[in-house]
């Protein structure tokens, strides 16, 4: 039984991790598409048209391959987790069927114009299409994270007499607050993806010395956008989140901090490793008093320690920490590279900087690597529960799915996904050495 | 309340049954009818800007199940396990395939993923088929509503013939499908394979309705007389589909192929309920629109909110595909 509920999880967090990668970049490219085809629409801006048909084809490789690895996704709850989905069902159908049928089709349908429409429809259509993409791409974020939000602060529910919880005010769901300040901070992380990716590729044209003309726009605009989304990603976001997390889940702070014991006016760790044996924190390097600050807005306050409650309440703390670690050093660095960026541009510098353009292409991966991580301080910091104080995750597995069959089945999702894997980037860096012009040139010919 | 529930539930079914349908369709005659590279190329052109949007149905079909009967959501997909596992990657690898034929211009290459994509797509119809099948004739509930779905029981004569003919449906729809998009060569040939492959489905259509109405006939006495007007819809629907094909009306063909699948799930629907997933043997309950559901007030709720952006997505989709009317070409050099 227990073995079969860690391959259930070991399962989930492997297709939702490898999934996530691709709305990231969907939700971060979206506000781009739709800007560069309202500045082709409003005249002619030749950079900007040939951008909106270039990153829609990113956009939709990515778009794709989300697709189909969401499709597990969508019956992954009624695959491995039968139980909590007979149980929470009520509750938590109810935005994902919401997402399917608001969103993904906006999405689906008007990116069909995009890709093969572009030449029977007005500049204006096109770029209404653009939006309507986005639109699409961030209402299909809002849902899902609506529903996870839910499970980490359960609210407008009560439990029926056979012990299933069922839906008593939506709008309490729709409108929570803690929804909407981690749906804030999870949009805004991947706008950080995005304009980095969109920095980084035009980093590369002008280091290639080809494109040039692009390479300058997709820098300059992507490193003011990148600035904007990163601070807005400390504040006022992520503080907002880390006080819901203070209030609401103080197993979760501490953990995230490697806090074991209780103490007023609390440090806060740059680095260090929890040891939960010695419950200590190794070599810690600390700010005094930080932590308190942080979490009530008070240098002295006392923060609780993970000692105070039962170790059986503990979610795995080093997984926990480090991921916390991880994102919010990531999260200092693109600040400090965005605005050394920034900078440089101001002074008209940016673009013939090589060291900064190397920076900036190879920065790409990282902002994938600090959303990932703030999902796992999320999810893996809530353990032992699905839905927070209502339901223990290890009552939420499928009972009539074996170990062995989870175990098989991640076997060849790993296999699947590696194939796919392959594909993407196949496909994302043909795309990207064709580039905007020779993609232009395709379509021109494509035309007669 | 339960039965608007059960009949959008049905209606969204068959929407992606008819959409992802015709390139599931097409993927499986492809090579009976495409001869030589250009052809082949043509053929998966037809359905290479729509086989992904037309999957984004199937994930609607399972999001409103979730939400509207969530204990049937959860019985039938951890006791499908492994068979829907399979489908999954199926659907995967097919979208793999289709999407990487087009990067090298090798004809073993080329060869090689199309077979690899005609294969999962007609293994995907026939466990579509026998799904459908097993749903038909009952799965061995326990007693918390829960079942295990060993291979030993799914693939039995009746399920498996189910998926037979479910493979030759959506090979006829895959057919029409070709000959309404393509030109030439390549749509004469889809035509002229319709034409014969229609009786096979005819024969299957007679054999399959008759064991299923013997399946059912010692529980629900009044089956017969719900389903007899799908019967004669399906007919109606499958003998234009001949007709059409006949005097040279490709479009009318493939509304009709796709009236006659509609028919199909509606009948089979309107064979199960109330029951979403039936106990095996025929007549020992099941899991049903009542007590899988969440009460009068949750499904109202969720018709509520799904059904004005259902409204929303039928009317932009048609505006949209009124706008591309007249064969698609993809932008990009392919």
């Amino acid at each position: 039984m227990g073995s079969a509920v860690v391959a259930d999880r070991i399962q989930f967090a492997f297709t939702v991790m490898f999934h996530y990668l691709f709305p990231i970049a969907t939700i971060g490219l979206a506000p781009f598409i739709a800007w560069f085809a309202w500045r082709a629409a409003r005249g002619d801006d030749e950079v900007a048209r040939r951008a909106s048909v270039f990153w829609t084809k990113i956009f939709a490789i990515n778009f794709a391959v989300g697709v189909v690895t969401g499709i597990p996704m969508e019956f992954a709850f009624g695959t491995n987790w039968a139980p909590f989905s007979a149980r929470a069902g009520a509750v938590i159908g109810q935005p994902l069927a919401m997402e399917g049928v608001y969103a993904f089709f906006l999405e689906s349908v008007f990116l069909g114009i995009m890709l093969y429409g572009r030449h029977r429809v007005s500049p204006r259509l096109y770029a209404w299409s653009a939006t309507l993409v986005g639109i699409g791409s961030w209402l299909s974020g809002f849902f899902i994270v609506a529903t996870d939000a839910w499970m980490q602060h359960p609210v407008g529910y009560r439990m029926a007499s056979d012990g299933s919880i069922r839906l008593v005010d939506i709008s309490a769901l729709l409108f929570s607050p803690f929804a909407w300040w981690q749906y804030a901070h999870v949009l805004v992380g991947a706008l950080v993806a995005g304009s980095f990716i969109v920095a980084g590729v035009g980093a590369y044209y002008l280091l290639a010395e080809r494109n040039i003309e692009d390479g300058r726009r997709y820098v300059r605009l992507g490193v003011l956008v990148a600035l904007v989304a990163s601070a807005l990603v400390i504040f006022p976001t992520g503080d907002r989140n880390s006080a819901d997390v203070t209030k609401y889940q103080p197993i979760k702070l501490a953990a995230m901090e490697g806090l074991f014991h209780s103490t007023n006016g609390a440090p806060l760790a740059i680095i260090g490793m929890p040891d939960t044996q010695r419950r200590e924190l190794i070599d810690p390097v600390v700010v005094p008093n930080v932590l308190s600050f942080l979490a009530y807005g008070n240098f002295t306050a006392n923060v609780k320690g993970l000692t105070e409650y039962a170790d059986t309440l503990w979610p795995p703390v080093a997984l926990t920490y480090y991921a916390y670690h991880v994102m919010v050093g990531l999260g200092t660095i693109f600040i400090a590279v965005a605005a050394l960026a920034v900078l440089l541009l101001w002074r008209g510098r940016l673009t013939s900087f090589r060291p900064l353009l190397w920076v900036l292409m190879l920065a790409m991966p990282f902002p994938y690597i600090a959303n990932e991580a703030g999902w796992v301080v999320s999810e893996v910091g809530r353990q032992p529960w699905v839905i927070y104080g209502v339901m223990r995750t290890a009552d939420a597995a499928s009972t009539n799915v074996a170990a062995g069959e989870t175990i098989f089945t991640l076997i060849g999702f790993v296999g699947m996904y590696f194939l796919l894997g392959l594909l993407f980037m196949l496909l994302v860096l043909r795309e990207i050495g064709l580039g905007p012009n020779v993609a232009t040139h395709a379509t021109q010919e494509a035309e007669v | 309340m339960n039965v608007a529930a059960f009949a959008l539930l049905a209606t969204t079914i068959a929407i992606y049954v008819v959409l992802d349908g015709y390139d599931l369709g097409v993927a499986t005659v492809a090579p009976l009818v495409a001869r030589g590279a250009a052809q082949r190329a043509a053929a998966m052109e037809s359905i290479g800007p729509f086989w992904n949007g037309n999957e984004v149905w199937l994930i609607a079909a399972g999001g409103l199940l979730f939400a509207l009967f969530p204990r049937a959501y959860a019985s039938a997909f951890s006791g499908f396990y492994l068979p829907f596992t399979v489908v999954l990657w199926l659907l995967m690898f097919r979208g793999i395939s289709l999407e990487l034929r087009n990067h090298l211009a090798s004809d073993l290459w080329r060869g090689f993923w199309d077979t690899a994509f005609t294969g999962a797509s007609a293994l995907l119809a026939v466990l579509f088929g026998v799904a459908l099948g097993n749903l038909v004739r009952g799965l061995p509930l326990g007693a918390n509503g829960y079942f295990l779905g060993r291979f030993a029981f799914l693939l039995n004569p009746y399920a498996l013939g189910v998926g037979i003919f479910a493979l030759l449906a959506l090979a006829q729809h895959g057919l029409a499908f070709l000959t309404l998009r393509t030109d030439g060569e390549l749509a004469e040939r889809s035509r002229v394979l319709l034409a014969r492959l229609w009786w096979g489905v005819l024969l299957l259509y007679c054999a399959t309705t008759l064991a299923s109405l013997a399946l059912r006939s010692g529980t629900a006495a009044e089956a017969p007389m719900r389903l007899a007007p799908m019967v004669v819809l399906s007919l109606l629907a499958l003998g234009a589909v001949h007709w059409f094909t006949r005097i040279g009306k490709p479009g009318a063909a493939f509304a009709a192929s796709s009236l006659f699948l509609a028919s199909l799930v509606l009948a089979a629907a309107i064979t199960m309920y109330p029951y979403l997933l039936p106990a095996f043997p025929a007549g020992s309950g099941g899991i049903d629109v009542t007590n899988a559901g969440t009460g009068a007030l949750g499904t109202a709720r969720t018709l509520a909110l799904t059904l004005p952006g259902l409204a929303a997505v039928v009317t932009y989709s048609i505006f949209v595909l009124r706008r591309m009317r007249g064969g698609v070409k993809p932008t990009s050099a392919r």
